[in-house]
């Protein structure tokens, strides 16, 4: 089974992958309207917008979470690598 | 194929893994790794020949309730299942695990701060289906439209409490075994559009 390198879920059905392409590394949450991956930029924000809505956490308890993740997903984990 | 030194080395990992989840499960997280060390029967440095510190083997506990935790979460929420299927699984899990959960949760602030991120990400990963299939029933007005944190919050917060008060409440028994029925029975009668 594969798993999302940009957010780590689980692709089982055709309908997790982004535009139900098999191939591709990412899942349909983490790919911009025409297809392509979301930046870290843009993954960050959603992540943090996401937490922030169901779970109603502060923004920066919010933003923490969303790092900690990121920091162990295979697309971000050089961007945490600089003064680690 | 493993050779026999190799398979020995997993089994003591293994003990050690069971050990210590059993000694928190009972004394909670003060409990020390000499405790876990003399009850699994090895030395104490055994253990920190599996586990570079104790904070790695608390996150491993953690993660592996937590990938229990999100593995039937998974499958279920695929299914396209009911709210009521999804609180009764993850009650179910919690129940598996109840003196630990318990632990976990009332002695937050004891565990390393890196460690508690572990508990954090499973309540993250709860809030992602359960988000999944809340907006599904409310767009279909099943279920008021209260904002999504709120409703995940009085689930959690309800569940919590009554963990927390194990004493009061069924302190003779498994708490969960005892209210799980009567607590989702009554969350989805709140939440009911
Ligand atoms: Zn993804």
């Amino acid at each position: 089974m594969k798993i999302c390198i940009a957010c780590g879920m689980p692709m089982k059905e055709l309908s997790d992958f982004a535009g139900e392409d098999t191939s591709k590394d990412y899942c349909v949450h983490c790919a911009r309207p025409d297809g392509s991956m979301q930046s870290f930029e843009e993954r960050k924000t959603n992540m943090i917008n996401f937490i922030i809505k169901t779970q109603g956490f502060d923004e920066k308890a919010a933003t923490k979470i969303a790092e900690n993740n990121m920091k162990k997903l295979p697309a971000w984990k050089e961007y945490f690598n600089i003064g680690d | 194929m493993k050779s026999k030194r190799q398979l020995q080395k997993e089994n003591t990992k293994i003990k050690i893994f069971k050990t210590a989840y059993n000694i928190y499960s009972e004394y909670g997280f003060t409990a020390t790794t000499a405790m876990i060390a003399k009850e699994a029967g090895v030395s104490h440095g055994t253990i920190f020949v599996h586990f570079s510190s104790v904070n790695e083997l608390l996150t491993c506990l953690i993660e592996s309730f937590g990938d229990n935790l999100a593995l039937e979460i998974h499958d279920l929420a695929e299914k396209n299942d009911s709210i009521k299927k999804l609180l009764e699984t993850h009650l179910n899990i919690l129940s598996k695990h109840e003196n630990f959960y318990i632990h976990l949760i009332s002695e937050k602030s004891l565990i390393p701060e890196d460690v508690q991120m572990a508990l954090v990400n499973i309540q993250s990963n709860f809030a992602f289906h359960f988000n999944r299939i809340i907006e599904r029933e409310i767009q279909r007005h099943a279920v008021k439209s209260i904002p999504i944190h709120m409703i995940f919050n009085t689930w959690i917060g309800l569940i919590h409490y009554y963990l927390l008060n194990k004493d009061l409440f069924s302190p003779d028994e498994p708490l969960l075994k005892r209210y799980s029925s009567e607590l989702i029975k009554t969350f989805l009668e709140l939440i009911k559009d």
